[in-house]
Order: C-alpha cells, then structure tokens, then sequence
C-alpha cells in the first residue's frame, strides 16, 4: 500500500506552481550547431512562449549533458545566466540529475521552489549532443553509468544488452510475439511523421523493416534501439499567481505525482517486466485522486519498447501483459484511444541523454496548451501522464500534469 | 586505489572455482552485491558462504555488436540475471549451447555456476553459467 502524500498547494492559489512556456529545436544529427548556441536558442524560444524576458528569471535549473564533461561543467558553472545576461540579478543557477529521469525530477523541485517561494520564474534547460558524439566512445562511457563497475563491468554489459533483457522478460512474461514489441516502435514512428522537430520526421517505418534489421543484441533489432541524437528544449515554470500578474489566461499544473526507485544495477530488479511502475503509479493516483482513465495523452520513456509497454501497464493504461498488444491495436497512434508520446518519444525523435524525457514532458505541456502544430495536437487535451526512467531503468516516475484557467 | 578487501576476496573466489556470496555474520542474511554493511541489519560484520551455484534465469540477451571498449574480442556474447536458490541475484556470463549458439536458453530456465580456470577468472572477473542437465 502506497503512502498518502499530498501536495501542500491548492490548485488555483496564488503559489501554485505552472508550466507557462516550452522551447525546442530539432533533433538528429546536428554537428556545426554548437552547444551553447542550441541552448540559447531554446532559452529565448522556452522565455517567448511564457511572454518573458530573460531578466524576469531568477532561477536556472539545468538539465545534465552526457556527451562531454567540458560543456557540463559550462552548465554547472552558469555559462547559461551569463549567456542570457542576468549576472548580477539571477539568484540561483544549478543542475539537477537522475539520468532520464532528470526532468520530472526537476519539475519537483522547480515546483518546491515556486510554491515555497525560493524562486519566482525557474527556467529549465536541457541540450545534449549524442549525435555529434563518437558512437563508440558513447557506449564505453554508457557501460559505465548506471552499471556497477566492480562487479558487472567484467561481463561486458552496455546499454542495449539493458534493454535486451529487459524486452526478453517482458516477452517471456506477456507473450508478446516480435512483431508486436515493434508495433511499439510502428506507433512511436508515426507520431514522429507528424513532428518536424523528429530526427525521423521523413522516415515512415514498418514493422517487416524492424524485423530484417540485424539483430544487434538478442531480441533487439537495430531499429528497436535509440539512435543517439543532438536535442535541446527547455520550459518555464512560475506561480499562479505571477502567470495571473502577467495576464496569462491559461497554464498547465501538476495534479500530483509518484516514483518508485526499485533498483540500482538491473541484475537487482526483482521483476525486469514490471519495474518500479506499479509503486509510482499507486503514489502518483493517491495524490491526484486520478485515476489512469483521466489522461488524454501519455507520454511513457521509450529508449526500449519494453520500458514503454512495462510502463502502460504498471500506469493500468493497458492490461496486465498486453502493453505491446494495446500499441498493436492501434489505440497509441495519432487518433488512437490514448495518443502515446506524440513528438516520436526517444525512439523516433530522438535518444539526446538525459534529454529524452525532457522532450517528452516539453511535449506533454505543449499539447496541454494547446501550442502544438495543428496535424498533430490532440483535440481537447486536458490532462497527460508524464512517465520518465533514469540509468538501468532504475526508477519510474510519473507526473500528472493538467490544463488550467487562471481567471482574474 | 589497492582493489577494496571485498572485491578482491570474490575475484579469488572465483579463481578458485568458487562462487561466494557475503553472508552477514550478525543477522544471518546473504547479501549481493557484497556491500561494505550489511543493507538488513547495518552490521559490518561480514564474511563469506560459498553458493551451491544453483538458480533460475530471470532474463539474458546476446549481445552481437557495440561491445564496450576491451570487449570487441569475446562478441558474440551473452550476458543473463541469475536468482540464485540462496536469495540473491547477479549479472553473469552465459556458456553458448554451441558455438556462438545460445537458442536453447529460455527465461525461468535452470542454469548452474561453470567454474573457470585462473586466468579466465582473472582476464574476466564475472561468474559464468550454463543451462543445468535435465
């Protein structure tokens, strides 16, 4: 049984916290785009959407890159508040990190902050250059994140032998065949048709070719792997009471949330098919009062299939065993039952690190304000599920993020 | 940094032929990954069992490219999760059925602990398995 937790904000007060403004830029293979010039970039676009300006910010929470320890210590350092020249009148500028779960970790405490008053208007940042990375240098670095070295390293284990066994148990436990774990990755693609920001937005995709792609560590075919790719995008966050200040008229808030940390070293997870999503699901529902039939959309960690489909059902989006078959049925695709990650998700716009749920939660308050372009914005999106994993998928954790009025 | 007392008392087991789990001398629990207290009781009075090296096979994958720097060499390789009968759990090699072979292993199958010569234990300190007769 699942504490009951609940938020220490109404919705509606002065104090509570909103999302009011979102910034990306595409993702894929972007070499000459230099790191801080892409953050910049979705800085001012993230500021614009909120109707700012760089000086209304008081606080920077940066999101970590994976690709390079130079251009992270720029952002743990406050390259950024220089950048956008508020030296001298930001408060605090700092970095949050749990792998791909860093942005709903973030949220939290950018919503800490803002409720209790510590900040005012936090700006989220997030850039990564995985695509530019050498591939090879990548994965020697990956084998050693989330991994522990003394005593697993000696096996040879990297990050698609994670999402390898953890697929090999989802299909064992669900029965899931071949062709329905890559009608996951079918649905994912179809939504990245529809997003020009995709690193795939021009690449169809079937499950026939995912299935004669080689197979790159059992069962995984190369299709059903993220490509590693450029990204940034960033988001703003202040009070109700601010956004209200500033003749906002609509934001998105979040109605709860719940995690789960089940592991460190995926050779400790009790059950590779179910993961932390049962616990933080149960959390999340308590302090919401939702329930999962309440979501227009869902926007679940996808770097694997299986990450995805073990997080439809921990979430009670789809049955016990019959998260791969629910996207075969169609009811994740655009006008599908409950659109699932509508920019692509990592495996089809984009795997950029830690910014692959970045880019998902981005999304998710996009489509809650109703900013998306109109071929793929979901009529009437009121309220998402936001669910983010981190390292050998030791977490789950689940925001509840829902449109709202902010009156006079 | 001289290799931790934990670390190095595993990796001559192995050498060995034999596969220890930490055993806390205090509440009687075996812990893996061997930690430096024990994660039921905090004590850190710790020592060692040897495992009957008997277990099921949560899940494995054959890894055929993208092998980490140092391990280009042993691709095609498998790599499983073990839930020992003792309790605990660990990341370990998989024996090929036959060469480059690993199509009779299935999840929830019955492996056992393959003790390996010296310097295999040394060239690669993890503990390998293969599927258990019968």
């Amino acid at each position: 049984m699942a504490e009951n937790w609940q938020l220490h904000v109404s919705p509606g007060a002065d104090n509570d916290p909103v999302f009011v403004g979102v910034g990306e830029i595409p993702t894929g293979k972007f070499p000459d785009r230099s790191f801080i010039e892409a953050l910049t970039k979705v800085a001012l676009l993230a500021l614009k959407d909120a109707g700012m300006v760089p000086r209304d910010i008081d606080t920077i929470m940066l999101i970590p890159c994976l690709h390079g320890a130079a251009d992270q210590a720029d952002l743990v350092f406050s390259r950024m508040v220089e950048e956008l020249g508020i030296h001298g009148s930001a408060k605090s500028s700092y970095m949050v990190h749990s792998g791909g779960s860093t942005s709903d970790n973030a949220t939290r405490a950018a919503h800490g902050l803002i409720a209790t008053g510590h900040a005012q208007n936090v700006l989220v940042l997030q850039c990564e250059r995985w695509g530019s990375a050498d591939l090879n240098e990548m994965i020697t670095m990956l084998a050693k994140n989330g991994i522990p070295g003394e005593w697993e390293l000696p096996t040879g284990i990297q990050f698609n032998a994670i999402g390898a066994m953890i697929t090999r148990r989802y299909m064992h436990a669900s029965g899931s065949t071949a062709e329905e774990m890559a009608s996951v990755c079918v649905t994912l693609r179809n939504w990245a048709n529809l997003n020009e920001n995709a690193m795939f937005y021009h690449k169809p995709l079937t499950v026939e070719q995912i299935l004669a792609s080689r197979m790159v560590a059992d069962p995984l075919h190369s299709y059903e792997c993220p490509p590693m790719a450029d990204g940034a995008c960033a988001f703003v966050m202040t009070s109700t009471g601010n956004a209200r200040k500033r003749g906002l008229t609509t934001a998105v808030r979040v109605a709860g949330s719940g995690g789960c940390v089940s592991h460190y070293c995926l050779s400790q997870e009790a059950d590779q098919a179910v993961l932390g999503w049962p616990l933080a699901a149960e959390r999340a529902w308590n302090q919401s009062g939702w329930g999962p039939q309440d979501a227009d959309i869902a926007q679940i960690y996808d770097s694997y299939a299986a990450v995805t489909t073990t997080g439809l059902e921990g979430i009670g989006i789809a049955a016990k065993g019959e998260g791969a078959r629910w996207c075969a049925a169609g009811h994740g695709n655009p006008g599908g039952k409950l659109p699932l990650n509508t920019n692509g998700g990592l495996l089809s716009a984009g795997h950029t690190g830690v910014g692959g749920g970045t880019a998902l939660l981005v999304e998710g308050v996009r489509q809650l304000l109703h900013r998306a372009p109109s071929k793929r914005q979901v009529e009437n999106c009121q309220r998402a599920i936001i669910g983010g994993s981190g390292g050998s998928y030791m977490d789950a954790q689940i925001l509840l993020l829902e449109r709202t009025k902010l009156g006079a | 940094m001289k290799t931790p007392a934990i670390v190095s008392e595993f990796r001559e087991g192995l050498a060995q032929g034999k596969l220890l789990i930490q055993h806390c001398q205090d509440c009687d629990k075996p812990n893996m990954w061997p930690r430096y207290a024990c994660p039921h009781c905090q004590s850190e009075n710790l020592g060692w069992l040897q495992s009957k090296g008997e277990g099921v096979l949560h899940s494995f994958c054959v890894l055929r490219q993208g092998a980490p720097a140092g391990y280009e060499e042993d691709l095609p390789y498998a790599i499983g999760v073990v839930k020992l009968d003792e309790g605990v759990q660990l990341l370990v090699r998989l024996e090929a059925n036959r060469p480059d072979d690993w199509s009779d292993y299935l999840c929830d199958d019955r492996v056992s602990f393959v003790a390996v010569d010296a310097a295999e234990a040394e060239r690669r300190p993890c503990a390998q398995f293969r599927r258990s007769p019968g």
